[in-house]
Parts: C-alpha cells; sequence; structure tokens
C-alpha cells in the first residue's frame, strides 16, 4: 500500500491525455497542508471533456485505461496499489474554481497537483457534513488559511451566511 | 494524579502542530499506515471474519463424564 503510487499512476494517465487538468481533494490534499488523518479513499478531481456528439460526460476512458493496465474497479472506485481512487468531476463552480487554483507539490521528485487550503477550507464549510466542519477547525487552528482569500471564496460562492454560522458555534469566546 | 486539561490540550495542540510540519513523504507515509491499521480493524470486526472463532465446546457430545 502506498499512496505515492497512486500520485505516479495518475501523472502517467496525464502524459498519456487519459486525463487533462486533475487535483487531488479530499483528506488526502489535507495532509498536504495538516497533519495527517486516517482517510479510506483518495478524491482525484479531474477536468472532463464531453464525447463529440454527446450531452453526457463519461469516466469510461479512465476506466479503461486503468482496467487494461490491471486495477480492478471495487464499486466506485478503482483500487490503486490498496487504495481506493474515485475520479470525481467537478459538482459545483466552486470545485471548477478549485480546480483551475490547484497548486503543484513535489513529493520526493514526483509532482502531485492538489486544491490549495483556502479552497479546501471553503469546500468543507460548504459541504459542511461532521468531518467537514472538524477540517475546517483544523484549517483555522492551524493558522494555515491566508484568511483574506478564504473569504473571498467564500463570499463569491455564497457561502457568507454558513460562515456566519460557523463563526457562532465553533469560534465564538465562551466567555464573551 | 491531577489533570491539568489545559495543559494536556496544549500538548496536544504541539504535537499536531509537530506532525503538521513533518516532510510530505512523511505524511504520506503515516496515511499508508493509518489506512492499514483502519483496515486491520475493520477486519478484525467484520462479522464475516473467521480470524477469531469463539465457539463453546460441544459438551454433550464429548464430555468425559456423559
Amino acid at each position: 500500500m502506498k499512496i505515492e503510487e497512486v500520485f505516479r499512476t495518475i501523472n502517467q494517465m496525464k502524459v498519456d491525455h487519459v486525463i487533462e487538468r486533475y487535483a487531488v481533494g479530499g483528506a488526502v490534499a489535507a495532509t498536504f497542508y495538516l497533519e495527517p488523518v486516517s482517510t479510506l479513499d483518495v478524491d482525484i478531481f479531474i477536468e472532463l471533456h464531453t464525447a463529440t456528439g454527446s450531452l453526457l460526460v463519461s469516466l469510461d476512458p479512465i476506466f479503461g485505461y486503468l482496467r487494461e493496465r490491471g486495477y480492478k474497479m471495487e464499486g466506485e472506485h478503482i483500487v490503486i496499489s490498496g487504495w481506493p481512487v474515485q475520479f470525481v468531476p467537478p459538482t459545483s463552480p466552486l470545485i471548477e474554481q478549485a480546480l483551475n487554483h490547484a497548486t503543484e507539490v513535489d513529493v520526493e521528485g514526483a509532482t502531485v497537483s492538489i486544491f490549495t487550503a483556502e479552497h479546501l477550507a471553503a469546500i468543507a464549510l460548504q459541504t459542511g457534513r461532521a468531518k467537514d466542519k472538524a477540517r475546517l477547525l483544523q484549517f483555522l487552528e492551524s493558522r494555515t488559511l491566508e484568511m483574506t482569500q478564504f473569504e473571498k471564496i467564500v463570499k463569491r460562492h455564497g457561502l457568507t451566511e454558513k460562515w456566519q454560522r460557523f463563526q457562532q458555534q465553533f469560534l465564538r469566546d465562551p466567555t464573551s | 494524579m491531577s489533570f491539568n486539561l489545559e495543559q494536556m490540550l496544549r500538548e496536544k495542540r504541539a504535537l499536531r502542530d509537530r506532525l503538521a510540519a513533518r516532510p510530505i513523504a512523511e505524511k504520506l507515509r503515516m496515511l499508508d499506515a493509518l489506512r492499514e491499521r483502519t483496515l486491520t480493524i475493520h477486519i478484525a470486526r467484520s462479522p464475516k471474519t473467521n480470524a477469531i472463532r469463539d465457539e463453546p465446546p460441544d459438551l454433550g457430545k464429548h464430555h468425559p463424564t456423559s
């Protein structure tokens, strides 16, 4: 089990023109900024184009490429080096923006494209499950966020009210 | 024994900061290890597993006094 092997495989897919732009999101991307937290899968966000004459986007070329190379499907994931990997097309303008602004990081000679900390925090705010709120708190406590940039993203994607509620719920000084 | 909650929280915070500051390659190896641990726990908890069987012996058939 080696997550770096996942990155190598994804980069090879890019070289082979199976995917174009990609970025790692979720808990794995958060690990680049925060302490590691156990996660079950790797989320790879990818830019998808509709096939000629079709209105639907398809992940078939990706799965076909990986199946040909012996990788196995497990539900909606494909297993690479023991890691279930999920390919996710952008499902919101926020994810699209995160993909456009992804940053590249060197991991022992391999370049990995990941979401910025500010986009990961905004996505966590938007998604809003308990584990997302915990991740947002981790980002805030670790002071890794460029707050002006984060608040700009929050405003642009209509998350201001959610951000205010979050602050009231988790960041209010209990003594005040 | 006394507990100083504030100190404990400070130490936890410091540990998390130290972990976050580790080189990324090391943190990714930690992710691999965490996932392996999670899988081990998951398999051990699964009702389908035959790793641990705790069935009582069949005393009715093999009890020496019967």
